[in-house]
């Protein structure tokens, strides 16, 4: 017979695990040294795993929002996060396990490749006039097929 | 406010989003849910049977079945949004890591679904990328705006 439920004990909701990309961008004032000493000075029950853009973090959801949240003021303009789907270090993604660039590095590299400018336009925000897409009418995109014949 | 994104993984979306207070609707949280689970713990079995029950709802049968594997995970999130920002011409939706015709289907469900949406082009200078920035943040203020 199988022994009763403990009510206190509740299992874990996988919905609850969530993990973070923290990338620096290439003018960022701290290091990922720093990041790292950072995130564990904050003294929260997370998984902090450094690499070479910046840190992955992972835990509660909690956890990991606040640390965001925190690790954010330290450089508002260049520190950039993202969802990740995978844990930290997990071994169907770990380039140690695995050998090759992770999937995905490529868009990041390719995106890291902007951030620079994307922090310079954060810091100077400017006004700018966003035009509405419309649709056309079916007479105005038979003209325009026409033109292109 | 919940903004779908497209490419839906975009750092740069996915933060400027953020920083405004909206959700963004990225593609790891779906990801997650399918390699965090207990069922399934090894690639490539990162699909279930009810995935291209799911993706039959926007691409046909006839349609090869990577386009509605793709679907079946995007669309439910397009359904989702309240508003959406594309990002055309991105350099990594495209090739091996990327899907052309799913790209297209996802740009066609965005639009027909008459939501506010923000059209960008992925930018190769300076200049296009501050505008890009620009842009992105006065939509969402706007956004805010409609919404009170």
């Amino acid at each position: 017979m199988l022994p009763p439920k403990n009510p206190e004990v509740t299992e874990k909701n996988p919905d609850d695990q969530i993990t973070r990309m923290i990338i620096l961008g290439p003018s960022a004032n701290i290091s990922q040294t720093e990041l790292v000493r950072k995130l564990h000075m904050m003294e929260l029950p997370l998984t902090i795993k450094s690499t070479c853009y910046g840190a992955v973090i992972g835990g509660d959801k909690d956890a990991v929002e606040k640390a965001v949240q925190d690790i954010r003021k330290v450089d508002e303009y260049n520190i950039f996060t993202k969802d990740r789907g995978f844990p930290p270090g997990d071994p169907r993604r770990c380039r140690a396990k695995r050998g090759g660039a992770r999937e995905g590095f490529h868009q990041l590299e390719k995106e890291f490749e902007l951030l620079d400018d994307v922090s310079k336009a954060l810091k100077n925000p400017q006004k700018v006039k966003v035009k509405e897409c419309k649709k056309i009418s079916p007479d105005e995109f038979r003209k325009i097929a026409e033109e292109c014949k | 406010m919940k903004i779908a994104i497209f490419p839906p993984n975009s750092l740069i979306l996915a933060d400027l989003v953020e920083r405004k207070g909206h959700e963004p609707l990225v593609l790891q949280s779906e990801i997650r849910k399918k390699v965090t689970s207990s069922e399934i713990d090894s690639p490539p079995l990162n699909i279930t049977e009810e995935d291209p029950i799911k993706g039959l709802k926007y691409a046909a049968i006839e349609v090869p079945s990577g386009v509605r594997g793709r679907m079946s995970i995007f669309g439910p999130l397009i359904e989702e949004a309240d508003a959406a920002m594309i990002m055309e011409d991105a350099p990594f939706g495209f090739g091996c890591i990327g899907c052309a015709r799913t790209n297209e289907l996802c740009m066609f469900n965005i639009r027909k679904r008459n939501i506010p949406v923000l059209e960008l082009k992925y930018p190769t200078s300076k200049e296009e990328t501050i505008e890009m920035v620009n842009k992105i943040n006065e939509f969402l203020d706007s956004l805010e705006e409609k919404n009170g």
